[in-house]
């Protein structure tokens, strides 16, 4: 059904070649994963032979588990494909379920095939693969034959010279738009050893983009008070550590160092960061330029720095949450995600309905094109929803 | 005054021994003979002075040790009714918790007897029991001997443990603290000792990274102690944040509201919304860095999330952040700042008019 | 897996009146059947011998409630290892987005009865499981 589905709607969009339609929604935070098997083609020796000899028996892995998980795997139930694969595996499917559906007119992945590796050597190893995955299977011709998937350069910030080697080696490629990197290393972004990676994409234009990882150890964000006890407390805290980063970021001196870096933090929340400028501008105030920063806190954030709106909480008076957006001057700061296909999902006609009539367009799809230099025309696809 | 309004109070007053000296001298044999830090070692130290102008005791004491001239200059001088006196230590960090407990033990019996017990202040100062969450059984103890004290208003405990305070071996805290009706203040430990990193990532590299995030240390906390049902078994505990970034509640109770929904089942001791265990159970005490300042919706996002009711002024007394009301933004309205200069915590101590406790 | 419509995108069924949506064959216990009835259709539940029915939209974020999976709640239960137990298996629906849960008697969600979703009577009649909607 897949398949008709697809003939069908690639027969649609050759009958209107010639038709373009303008992007209304990019979606910029999409899960594609791979099928089983499919990854290790791309992996490296020795790590191919290390990864399986450790996938060896071992079965889940979750610990921080969303509800209902041994069901739903933390996943939109309805997204798992006929074959058996896990959620997100089928690009036919996402395109069906994601664009043709719900209405995300671009989609841009960002894989997180997890931190299998235990030295900075095997996440390295893992990105490269995962890179070679993405451009072979979901950015092809045949499988992005409606030109609606852009990808991500995943790098591995454990090594950064190496990381920065990978973003030269994908510098260009017409569909990779960001760098994605994992939130949690430490120490935190500010530090000079991770120059090399925002040297190599500002020299080359390109976003950074930040997802967070859940991993262990240095990949599992350690509060200062101790291990969270759920799902809930340990995610809602996660935010802690994306604020972190962007404090280190600024105090640090990182956009006074790379001043067209651009940063995008993907799944963290945002509304905390309309305190967060206050706490930072008001530290400024009382400490002057400490670390030499030429600007004010708050100018670095709406300057270098944007948010995915995804998870989007809300207020039980919803006109808190349009007083907020207003206040931060949100316009400048989101860019709409949906999730796809984790249970967290947010679906874009919902999202739209939140963000004040004058922010729908640069949050929807304006901020992200701009950003990422993406087509504002796409070819048009016969039956597939428009949200606004 | 009218005989409406409520008293004046600072809530956060942060008060000390006069030198290293002065703490041994409260010490019993074999604790005086220890090692352990000085409160002003600090990993990270401001580039600038540590406290307040004008504010070092005579002869050289310690900012903060002398009661007759933290009264002057936080009651007399800035006009308050109250202050609240909570001693700064290191003890709640230190690895040895039998040298933590002895620590509070003495600075516990200076604070009565040197600022609640005597002096021409005495009957406007207000107490903190310091207790060692290291050690539960001594803390109930130590909350116990101090329950009855009729200047003793409140418990206090350092912010930064190694497990976050919902976990299920705190609980004796909760109700010590509950059967002696006082609230429990959190406030960051000073000086260092067996602490995490203060930020996720590790170390920071600046003191205004670090002084400036190390404030929403609590946030872990809060979460914590709502998943874990800890409101819901203490319907009477109180809890005040003592550092500010009261601001942070407000975001951080919309992700909680929302991520958390779903999570309800997973955590049926605490079956309610977490914004529901909100009210009447956590106060703040505002701090400078707390927004949004002079912005003309101040009124409004100090109403949103409830934290009119939540936030008291607090002075910091003498850290160099020393808070004064003059700092508290202009749009407040004029309900809202009475609240926060009093009359929400005239209420949370039992402190209702000018008569001496 | 429960049972579904065997068409694709059947006729709506008119609303406001009673609906044969099947026999009581066709919906065993632990069981359900979406029918036809209103704009996103309605999820038919057999549980234990009682009949539910309930609107297949989610007030959330719209997500399609009946495709989502049954069980029972959550309560504090100290006797057990663990401190809970799950109480009244299968009479509550779990948003397969979101996993919001609603109980399938009345719509309401135990934590904010505002947020509730409609339900339809649902009686027999003979051999047949009417719904009225």
């Amino acid at each position: 059904m897949t398949i008709d589905l697809q003939h069908a709607t690639r027969t649609a969009a050759n009958e209107k070649a010639a038709e373009k339609e303008q992007v209304r929604v990019v979606d910029c935070d999409v899960h594609p994963v791979p099928k089983r098997g499919e990854l290790e083609p791309f992996i490296p020796e020795p790590f191919r032979g290390l990864f399986a000899q450790r996938a060896e028996r071992a079965g889940e892995m979750i610990y921080y588990d969303a509800p209902d998980y041994a069901h739903a795997y933390a996943m939109r139930t309805d997204t798992f494909p006929e074959d058996g694969n896990f959620a997100g595996s089928d690009p036919n499917l996402t395109f069906r379920q994601l664009i043709m559906d719900a209405g995300s007119d671009i989609a841009i992945l960002g894989p997180t095939n997890g931190s299998s590796g235990q030295t900075a050597e095997e996440l390295h190893a893992l990105a490269v693969a995962t890179n070679r995955w993405q451009d072979a299977c979901w950015l092809d011709p045949v499988n992005n034959w409606h030109q609606r998937f852009y990808g991500s350069i995943v790098a591995a910030m454990e090594a950064p010279e190496a990381a920065a080697r990978e973003i030269e080696h994908w510098a260009g490629h017409p569909r990779f738009c960001q760098v994605l990197i994992n939130a949690e290393m430490r120490p935190a972004w500010g530090d000079p050893r991770y120059d090399p990676v925002w040297r190599a994409a500002t020299r080359h234009g390109i976003p950074v983009a930040c997802h967070l990882g859940r991993g262990r150890f240095n990949e599992l964000p350690m509060s200062p008070v101790g291990f969270m006890t759920y799902n809930h407390d340990l995610m809602v805290s996660y935010s802690m550590l994306a604020a972190n980063q962007i404090m280190s970021l600024i105090f640090d001196g990182v956009f006074d160092r790379f001043p067209d870096l651009r940063i995008v933090l993907i799944e963290h929340a945002f509304s905390w960061i309309l305190p967060l400028m206050w706490r930072m501008d008001a530290m400024y105030k009382a400490q002057g330029p400490e670390n030499g920063l030429k600007r004010k806190p708050s100018e670095y954030v709406k300057d270098h720095i944007w948010f995915t709106t995804q998870p989007l909480d809300y207020p039980e008076d919803k006109l808190e949450l349009t007083n907020a957006l207003e206040w931060m001057e949100a316009d400048r700061l989101l860019l709409f995600s949906s999730d796809y296909p984790h249970w967290t999902f947010d679906d874009p006609a919902y999202i739209v309905k939140h963000i004040p009539r004058r922010m729908r367009e640069k949050i929807m799809f304006g901020n992200a094109l701009d950003l990422f230099g993406l087509p504002g025309q796409v070819p048009a696809l016969a039956g597939q929803k428009r949200v606004f | 005054m009218t005989p409406q309004s409520p008293p004046r109070i600072d809530a956060s007053v942060h008060v000390f021994f006069k030198d290293g000296a002065d703490l041994r001298r409260h010490l019993r044999e074999p604790f005086r003979s220890r090692g352990f830090p000085d409160p002003d070692v600090a990993w990270y130290s401001r580039p600038g002075p540590k406290y307040a102008e004008g504010t070092d005791g005579p002869d050289g004491s310690h900012p903060g040790s002398d009661p007759a001239l933290v009264g002057r200059q936080v009651l007399d001088e800035r006009g308050f009714d109250y202050a609240v006196l909570h001693p700064m230590s290191v003890a709640g960090i230190l690895p040895d918790w039998h040298l933590g407990t002895a620590l509070y033990a003495a600075t516990n019996q200076m604070l009565a007897e040197r600022w609640l017990e005597s002096g021409p202040y005495a009957d406007r100062f207000r107490g903190t029991v310091r207790v060692n969450p290291n050690d539960v059984e001594g803390a109930v103890r130590e909350i116990e001997r101090w329950r009855d004290h009729p200047r003793m208003v409140q418990i206090g405990l350092p912010v930064q443990t190694q497990a976050p305070y919902g976990r299920p071996y705190f609980k004796p805290l909760w109700r010590a603290a509950c059967d002696a009706g006082m609230p429990v203040a959190f406030h960051l430990e000073m000086g260092v000792g067996i602490t995490h990193p203060p930020t996720p990532s590790g170390p920071t590299r600046t003191y205004s990274h670090h002084a400036a995030y190390q404030p929403m240390t609590y946030i872990w906390h809060l979460l914590n102690m709502i998943a874990e049902g800890v409101f819901q078994e203490f319907p009477d505990l109180r809890v005040i944040w003592a550092d500010g970034a009261g601001d942070m509640v407000t975001p951080f109770t919309w992700r909680m509201d929302t991520f958390g929904r779903p999570h309800l089942e997973q955590t049926p001791w605490a079956p309610r919304m977490p914004s529901d265990y909100l009210r009447d159970h956590i106060y703040f005490v505002h701090g400078l860095l707390d927004g949004p300042g002079e912005a003309e919706y101040a009124s409004e996002w100090l109403r949103m999330t409830g934290k009119e009711d939540m936030v008291m002024f607090g002075s910091s007394y003498p850290d160099w952040q020393t808070a004064s009301p003059q700092d508290l933004p202009s749009g407040w309205s004029a309900r809202q700042r009475a609240k926060v200069l009093g009359g929400t915590a005239a209420g949370l101590f039992g402190i209702d008019r000018l008569v001496p406790a | 897996m429960t049972a579904e419509p065997a068409a694709e995108r059947p006729a709506r069924l008119a609303r406001g009146r009673e609906h044969v949506v099947a026999t009581v064959g066709e919906i065993p216990p632990g069981e359900r059947m979406i029918v036809p009835i209103g704009r996103h259709g309605v999820g038919v539940y057999n549980v234990g011998g009682r009949y539910y029915a309930i609107a297949n939209y989610c007030p959330h974020e719209g997500g399609p409630l009946c495709h989502g999976r049954t069980h029972g709640q959550v309560v504090v239960d100290d006797g057990n290892p663990g401190g809970a137990a799950e109480v009244r298996d299968g009479e509550f629906i779990y948003c397969p987005w979101h996993q919001w849960g609603f109980e399938l008697a009345t719509g309401t969600t135990a934590v904010k009865p505002e947020w509730s979703i409609r339900t339809y009577p649902v009686h027999i009649r003979g051999d047949e499981i009417v719904v009225t909607g």
